[in-house]
């Protein structure tokens, strides 16, 4: 068992060293550099260099005139600054500094909140948040809802669930986001431009728009996980040997299908993770949801790989967890068996 | 085919209504050159920011001629919608198609060969799954946008390849299983026994039989495709460029939503069009994918 999570561990680092290395070959590739392309240029002075001098400086300075392979190792192991002495890179949790919020580095921007607060406070702990009461929300009212609908065949409920979530899933949340502003901010006039976000009221509608999607999905893989056990035959015995209906639910089927609904755990993250882009632009929320979409527009290169790092280990680690949780649940998975398709 | 539960799903209303829609959007995007009242790129600043056709008290009129109004440069709304449906339709048919093809045949190898070339696939897999797939798909536009002319086919070839770059992995996950579970059934047993090569086992014993899963992976993954255009388009790094805010380039739905964001209080068309078509595209889809992929079985009483 320990042998096991130790190579998993190690393949979870494989895993984190390779997406990044994707990144970096992908960011490199965008044409542009960090002082001329048109997010921070004017369209017009495009590939006119203002100051060669002064800008060769700066891509000295960044490392960026090293070849490739270098500034990738020096990014995640780390290498020798100006002065001669070694510094340690993404492995000690330096992520280097940002090229375009000149001064601070990444872990600074990211982890670093204001005097006197905890990491809550910072952009870091206000994404983790918004995402975790996301996932207590989604998981909440969606492995109910899914519940209902599978438990409940042919009745006028169970249809009103299903076609409303097939519904629900079909809407972009951006389009969610819209609606509840104008809902909200234009004609309830409840919530205000700029939010006081120490206020727990004020997290309501983003949370719920971030989440309606992720409920609605978590919903729907609870109620096929619920049918496809429901209809099998040892459910009917354990029904006709003359358990009740409480007991059957309670010991043969919510057991058995926990380990599909905990999979998709996985997939919920990674959906709430992209929305946040979309949630916390429309409700100006100081999260670092946007900052992967503004790095990549500025090429802001140490911003981009510090917040794949973060990313990347964040959904590694959960879907570690997962599997763990998986094979506590369900002892036919832990010999290495191959796990059982999910949509 | 016998997998597919056809007689259900004939009876059922929200099959029928699905085809019915997906018709409807599919044959707007084949006609698009002749039923467009105007050239979706046309601007003209004198006809600018007109309201809808209806609309007769305010200080501007609306134009029979433009039926749902005019943007902030003076396109045809309704012509860029039904433009934008023919982006939609293209971009989720080519786009899914290539990754099904990419997927399926990533999938059907890492389940039947196993061993190394199973380890190093699923490595791969993981780690393509290690971020957002969005993530990757911005970055893919960006190195193409550059150096491509903002051509239509340009644009959505760009997204195509983006697409298909980041969207094979979940189907090649679920191939990998299928492929694992039927390849220790007898007939393929005796296939090999028979001394059928590689390629002819994958392509006539398996591949028929994973043929389900890839259908039901492939209408479940248009939606995903429509709304990630959405998504990237409402960003302004969709098959539209942003520059100052506007947009120009391609016509798409998300990218319609992008701008008719900041037109919302005079023309709340441009945001409702595109949004009520990305939500019928989308929703019957998933309704077809429901009734075929017995994903959504009705439940059971016990």
């Amino acid at each position: 068992m320990l042998r096991l999570l130790v190579r998993k561990l190690l393949r979870m680092a494989a895993s984190l060293l390779g997406v990044t290395l994707i990144v970096f070959l992908l960011m490199r590739a965008i044409p542009g550099n960090p002082w001329a392309n048109y997010a921070t240029t004017p369209r017009f002075t495009l590939g006119v260099a203002s100051d060669t001098g002064f800008q060769r400086e700066l891509v000295r300075r960044y490392g960026l005139d090293l070849p490739a392979w270098r500034q990738f190792t020096r990014y995640v192991f780390g290498d020798v600054d100006d002065n001669g002495v070694l510094f340690c890179g993404a492995v000690c949790g330096n992520l280097g500094p940002s090229i375009q919020r000149r001064g601070p580095s990444v872990q600074q921007i990211l982890f670093e909140a204001p005097e006197d607060r905890t990491v809550l406070e910072s952009r870091f702990g206000y994404t983790l948040r918004m995402v975790l009461f996301g996932a207590l929300f989604a998981i909440g009212l969606g492995v109910p809802l899914g519940a209902l609908s599978a438990t409940r065949p042919r009745s006028a409920l169970s249809r009103v669930i299903s076609v409303g979530l097939a519904g629900l899933v079909s809407v972009p949340n951006f389009i969610l986001g819209l609606i509840a502003i104008l809902v909200l901010g234009v004609w309830l006039r409840v919530t205000t431009v700029v939010p006081d976000w120490g206020k727990p009221g004020n997290w309501i509608a983003p949370v719920i728009v971030l989440a309606a999607v992720p409920m609605a999905s978590i919903a729907r893989v609870t109620h096929a996980a619920l049918v496809n056990i429901l209809s099998e035959d040892y459910v009917r015995t354990a029904r006709a040997k003359g358990l009740s209906r409480d007991k059957v639910m309670m010991r043969h089927v919510f057991r058995p299908a926990l380990a599909p609904i905990i999979t998709f755990l996985g997939p919920l993250s990674m959906e709430m993770l992209a929305g946040s882009l979309i949630v916390e632009g429309l409700y100006g929320f100081p999260g670092f949801g946007r900052s992967f979409f503004t790095a990549v527009l500025e090429l802001d290169y140490p911003m981009i790989l510090g917040l794949t790092v973060v990313y990347a280990s964040g959904i590694l680690i959960i879907n570690l967890l997962v599997e763990v949780a998986c094979e506590l649940i369900d002892p036919r998975l832990r010999a290495g068996r191959p796990q059982r398709a999910q949509q | 085919m016998s997998l597919f539960p056809w007689r259900r799903a004939a009876r059922s209303g929200r099959v029928w209504f699905g085809l019915a829609v997906i018709l409807v959007l599919f044959l707007v995007a084949a006609l698009t050159p002749w039923i467009s009242p105007h050239d979706p790129y046309a601007s003209s600043f004198t006809q600018s920011r007109l309201p809808p056709a209806w609309v007769q008290g305010g200080p501007e009129p609306g134009m029979a001629e433009f039926p749902l109004g005019t943007d902030r440069a003076g396109r045809d709304i309704l012509s860029r919608l039904i433009h934008g449906t023919r982006t939609a339709v293209v971009l989720a048919l080519t786009a899914v198609s290539l990754a099904a093809l990419i997927g399926a045949l990533m999938g059907l190898v890492a389940g039947y060969m196993g061993g190394a070339a199973d380890t190093w696939l699923t490595f791969l897999f993981d780690t393509l799954q290690s971020l957002p797939g969005i993530m990757f798909m911005v970055m893919i536009v960006l190195i193409f946008r550059d150096g491509l002319a903002p051509t239509w086919v340009n644009g959505v070839l760009t997204l195509v390849v983006g697409f298909a770059a980041v969207g094979w992995v979940s189907l090649a996950r679920l191939v990998r299983v299928s492929t694992q579970q039927i390849k220790v059934r007898p007939f393929v047993e005796a296939a090999v026994s028979l001394g059928g090569s590689p390629w002819h086992i994958l392509s006539r014993h398996l591949l028929p039989n994973v043929s389900h899963v890839i259908v039901v992976w492939v209408i479940n993954t248009i939606p995903a495709v429509i709304l990630l255009e959405a998504l990237l388009g409402y960003v302004g790094i969709g098959v539209t460029r942003a520059v100052d805010g506007d947009e120009f380039g391609i016509v798409s739905w998300g990218g319609l939503i992008f701008s008719g964001r900041s037109s919302l209080s005079f023309n709340p068309l441009m945001v409702i069009g595109p949004s009520v078509g990305i939500l019928l595209m989308t929703m019957s889809f998933v309704l077809l994918a429901d009734s075929l992929g017995e994903g959504q079985r009705q439940g059971v009483e016990i």
